[in-house]
């Protein structure tokens, strides 16, 4: 464990996210083969591949959802591979999942609450918090950033999709966030859902990065500033959004894969 | 470092086996045996062990393919073993026939397995705490009924007079001073019933594994909804596979009141068997259902010939270290 | 685990339209109605009702709250509660006062309690780390598996068990000018600690413990994905429901005045789980009414059987058959029955309700 000073100053000059020569293996299948990605702080990004190109996995390996074969991440200088996804969070990573993840038997306020209390300190306190509770608070200004303050006591489980997804977010949202991973936000959401994301994601903070997987190029190039392109579990091509939009043999492969 | 690491544990594997075997099959020098107790009190308890390892492993089989297949928690499966046990008695009292006995036992408590799953299990998949409480509440009527009907007296099957004596085997019990050597004799009838558990655990395992039959069943172990890709009738090949299962746990039960005893209770005591054995071995695996039985077989027969307070504390550490170190059991996948 | 019902949250406290407290207001009449019944119980009720059949339910409500704790929040249902007691009231004979003289320590009860309680909770914390290796169903298979070692060690241990006969001859205390063991006092020393422990959980429920519970058991991976460390929140559930079933398991060994293996069999065991089950494990106040519902059949079924022609011994048939017929029906048990016919009453309400 570095100490605190090496901490603050790794975080200056490191990159956000840095993976070296990941591999995962399911059996023997390679769902990863060397994959090597450095997202700067604050940069945006987009990982774009048809599906079973590895992109889920690679989140999953960065979250600590399960370990990478081989290979390193560090986070903001910090070598997390082998961290507990709950640790790698309390350093402010978070993600989204691509099928919804939530509490279904809570209400939506709560939810956030919990995600909220989850990087802070007190997550095994047997007091109710107080009225004017910091993180009750920080709760429900979260509950109002991704529009859902009209239904914050109904239970998860009775809210349509579209607001699942938002509520997604909130969760990802929690707590001071430094590095954010969205797994496909905008599925299944009508046209209207996915220009009030776009605009959520775009009213981020700046300081905040993301990695974002989608499918719908219209929602990820308007929101990211660099493109990741996995194929079969490895990287293919890295670039600007016109340079890969652009790309023939990019354009070949997203096409030809029924996909865009 | 994990090879190295897997070529100590051969090592350790080929030591444990080498010292066993030499226990087993060499006289035991004086000294030795002034420490450890006669070589006739080890070699009963471990042939003791391996025997009710076989039994142990006719009950804990059903209840692991029921489980490896269908995810079904069948809590009741304690009490198919005694339902077994008893019809398997009221056979022999009544056409005096032991060879008999298993077939009644088994096609009764088969039918009852297609009852639990045609009414019970079918309408509750993927609810296993349902299940569960269900299969408890079963158990306990079951257990009242047939306390009313049997009593709560024992009952002990008696098996046909030419399994009834004991056999030599080739195992030295003891030198004497003169010189002779004495070998060890052995109680038939627990020889024929290991037999027989062997016999049926190989055939199932090549069944499992070299029918189409078994390559459906395995086939749903692995992957539920290739399932239904390869087999025709899902439903049917469910039933099949909890009559067969819940056979089983009869055939235990004519086994288990042949060479121990049946009354109230032992539907509870197998059932936990069961449930130690899987988890030991693994969920869901016939080898480790085989594997899980003979050390719990075995730790209980020499646990209560060399430590009788702490017999049933030495399975229950057994299953601690298990969980400690390989929660998904020994032959579980992860 | 995503079949056990779950407990309805409670609606954040009403505004208050009269000058009391919110929290005050928030209390249905309806309860304060069943505090004034049970404060004044002794006035109406003789010592047989108030020991045999309040005394008893609430301490049985109180092994089956700690179930019900672990089950309805936490989504893990540990038959280990039962033994956890038992061992809470084996360690109060051992360290305290008995009639096995040799083994008793003859501590006094101020001190004997707490080590007894301190023992109970450490068990259920070995419990717990051992279960939550594994999850879902295994969690009851496991704990099963644990009570019937418990039930067979304890009955071939004569050290510290003593064996099949265990303890008899444990009373409860005289302490602060009452003595505890007389049947009014020792009535209102369960309904007290009952009570508490009730209070206890509800309260719980809506701190941020119970809600990480609540949603480990919504789903344990996102709970890790937002920060919280899983294991140590399940294992911590464990110690509390632990502590909560040591308290009981004191109380019971007082009210029987003594304790043995059977405390801890495997029909106890199960009898714990049925009176969860049916009384609900959607709202702690469920295993109360199991608990209730329980002993006035264990006290009163076998004369009523008799009555109608049947073998008085057919009592586990019984609680199997209701035990069956209320799983099978209602699988929320008697709180979701209640809820379910509430909601059909007032179809306009709220559909997700408080609980107050």
């Amino acid at each position: 464990m570095s100490s605190v000073a090496e901490r603050l100053s790794a975080t200056g000059t490191a990159n956000a996210l840095e993976l070296r020569g990941i591999t995962r293996l399911f059996g023997a299948l390679a769902a990863l083969t060397d994959v090597t990605i450095s997202v700067r702080p604050g940069e945006r990004r987009a990982v774009l591949g048809s599906n079973g190109a590895g992109k889920t996995t690679l989140f999953n390996c960065i979250t600590g959802d399960f370990l990478p074969t081989s290979g390193t991440i560090r986070f903001f200088g910090e070598d997390i591979t082998s961290f507990p996804p709950h640790e790698r969070i309390r350093r402010g990573l978070r993600r989204t999942y691509q099928i919804s993840l939530l509490f279904k038997g809570l209400t939506v306020v709560d939810n956030v609450y919990l995600a909220c209390r989850g990087v802070s300190r007190g997550r095994f306190s047997l007091l109710r918090p107080r009225r004017g509770d910091a993180i009750r608070a920080a709760a429900e200004s979260l509950v109002e950033a991704v529009h859902l303050t009209g239904v914050r006591d109904r239970l998860v489980g009775e809210l349509a999709y579209g607001q699942q997804r938002q509520l997604e977010i909130a969760l990802a949202l929690a707590g001071a966030p430094r590095f954010v991973l969205f797994d496909e936000p905008a599925a299944g959401l009508s046209p209207t859902e996915r220009s009030e994301l776009v605009e959520i994601l775009t009213a981020l903070p700046r300081h905040i990065g993301y990695v974002i997987i989608e499918h719908d190029m219209d929602v990820a190039l308007r929101v990211v500033e660099s493109v990741t392109m996995m194929h079969n579990g490895r990287i293919f091509k890295e670039g600007a959004p016109q340079e890969i939009e652009d790309d023939p043999e990019v354009q070949d492969l997203y096409l030809g894969g029924g996909h865009g | 470092m994990s090879r190295s690491l897997a070529g100590w544990r051969i090592a350790l594997v080929a030591l444990a086996v080498v010292l066993f075997a030499w226990l087993v099959l060499a006289p035991w020098p004086q000294g030795f045996e002034a420490v450890f107790g006669r070589k006739k009190v080890f070699l009963n308890a471990v042939l003791n062990g391996i025997t009710l390892g076989g039994l142990y492993f006719l009950v804990a089989s059903g209840f692991t393919l029921i489980f490896g297949l269908m995810r079904n928690v069948n809590l009741a499966h304690g009490s198919l073993y005694l339902v077994g046990g008893y019809v398997a008695y009221e056979t022999v009292e009544a056409t005096g026939s032991w060879l008999l006995s298993f077939v009644a036992a088994f096609l009764v408590t088969a039918f009852l397995g297609l009852l639990l799953q045609w009414f019970i299990f079918r309408r509750m998949e993927g609810q296993d705490l349902r299940q569960t409480l269900v299969t408890i509440g079963i158990s306990i009527v079951a257990a009242d009924v047939m306390l009313w009907l049997w009593g709560g007296g024992f009952y002990q099957i008696a098996a046909p007079a030419a399994l009834g004596g004991a056999t030599q085997l080739p195992l030295i019990s003891s030198v004497k001073s003169n010189g002779d050597t004495v070998w060890l004799t052995y109680p038939i009838v627990r020889l024929v019933i290991f037999a027989a558990s062997v016999v049926l655990g190989v055939a199932m395992w090549l069944v499992l594994n070299r029918t189409r039959l078994g390559m459906m069943v395995r086939a749903g172990v692995d992957d539920r909804d290739m399932l239904s890709a390869i087999a025709v009738r899902v439903p049917i090949l469910f039933m099949l596979v909890f009559a067969f299962g819940a056979g089983l746990a009869g055939v235990a039960g004519v086994v288990g009141g042949t060479f121990q005893s049946l009354a109230p209770g032992e539907d509870s005591r197998f059932l936990l068997v069961s449930l130690i054995v899987v988890i030991v071995g693994g969920m869901g695996s016939i080898p480790g259902a085989a594997l899980g039985a003979l050390i719990i077989g075995l730790a209980e027969q020499l646990g209560s010939v060399y430590a009788p307070t702490y017999a049933v504390a030495l399975t229950f550490l057994i299953m601690v270290a298990v969980l400690a170190f390989r929660p998904q059991g020994l032959m579980g996948r992860a | 685990m995503t079949d056990i019902p779950v407990p309805a949250p409670a609606a954040a406290a009403a505004p208050s339209a009269s000058g009391l407290p919110a929290w005050l207001s928030a209390v249905h009449p309806a309860w304060w109605i069943l505090g004034f019944l049970l404060l004044f119980m002794p006035a109406m009720a003789g010592d047989f009702v108030l020991v045999q059949i309040f005394g008893w339910s609430f301490i049985l409500g109180m092994i089956a709250l700690s179930l019900m704790f672990l089950g309805g929040y936490g989504g893990m249902v540990s038959l280990a509660q039962m033994t956890i007691a038992a061992l809470a009231g084996y360690m109060a004979a051992v360290f305290g006062t008995s009639s096995v003289a040799e083994i008793s320590l003859g501590l006094p009860w101020w001190i004997a309690v707490p080590i007894a309680l301190s023992i109970a909770t450490l068990f259920g914390v070995v419990v717990g780390a051992l279960a939550v290796r594994t999850a879902g169903i295994y969690t009851i298979m496991i704990t099963l598996a644990i009570s019937a070692a418990f039930f067979y060690f304890a009955l071939q241990n004569y050290e510290i068990f003593n064996g099949q006969r265990g303890f008899n001859g444990i009373r409860a205390p005289v302490a602060f000018g009452v003595d505890w063991r007389a049947p009014v006092p020792f009535y209102y020393l369960t309904l007290a600690l009952a009570a508490a422990s009730y209070l206890f959980v509800v309260y719980v429920g809506r701190a941020p413990f119970g809600l990480a519970l609540q949603g480990i058991r919504d789903n344990a991976r996102r709970m890790a994905a937002i920060g919280y460390n899983v294991t140590a929140h399940r294992i911590a559930a464990y110690a509390v429901a632990s502590f909560i079933a040591g308290v009981a398991g004191i109380l019971l060994t007082w009210q029987n005045g003594q304790i043995s293996p059977g405390t801890a069999g495997i029909p106890a065991v199960i009898d714990i789980l049925v009176i969860a089950v049916v009384g609900g494990l959607g709202h702690p106040i469920g295993p109360f009414l199991g608990a209730l519902l329980y002993a006035l059949l264990r006290t009163f079924a076998l004369d009523v059987f008799s009555a109608f022609g049947f073998e008085s011994t057919r009592f586990n048939l019984l609680v199997g058959v209701a035990f069956l017929v209320v799983v099978l029906a209602s699988p929320d048990g008697l709180v979701g029955l209640w809820r379910r016919w509430r909601d059909r009453r007032r179809p306009a309400a709220k559909p997700s309700g408080g609980h107050r």
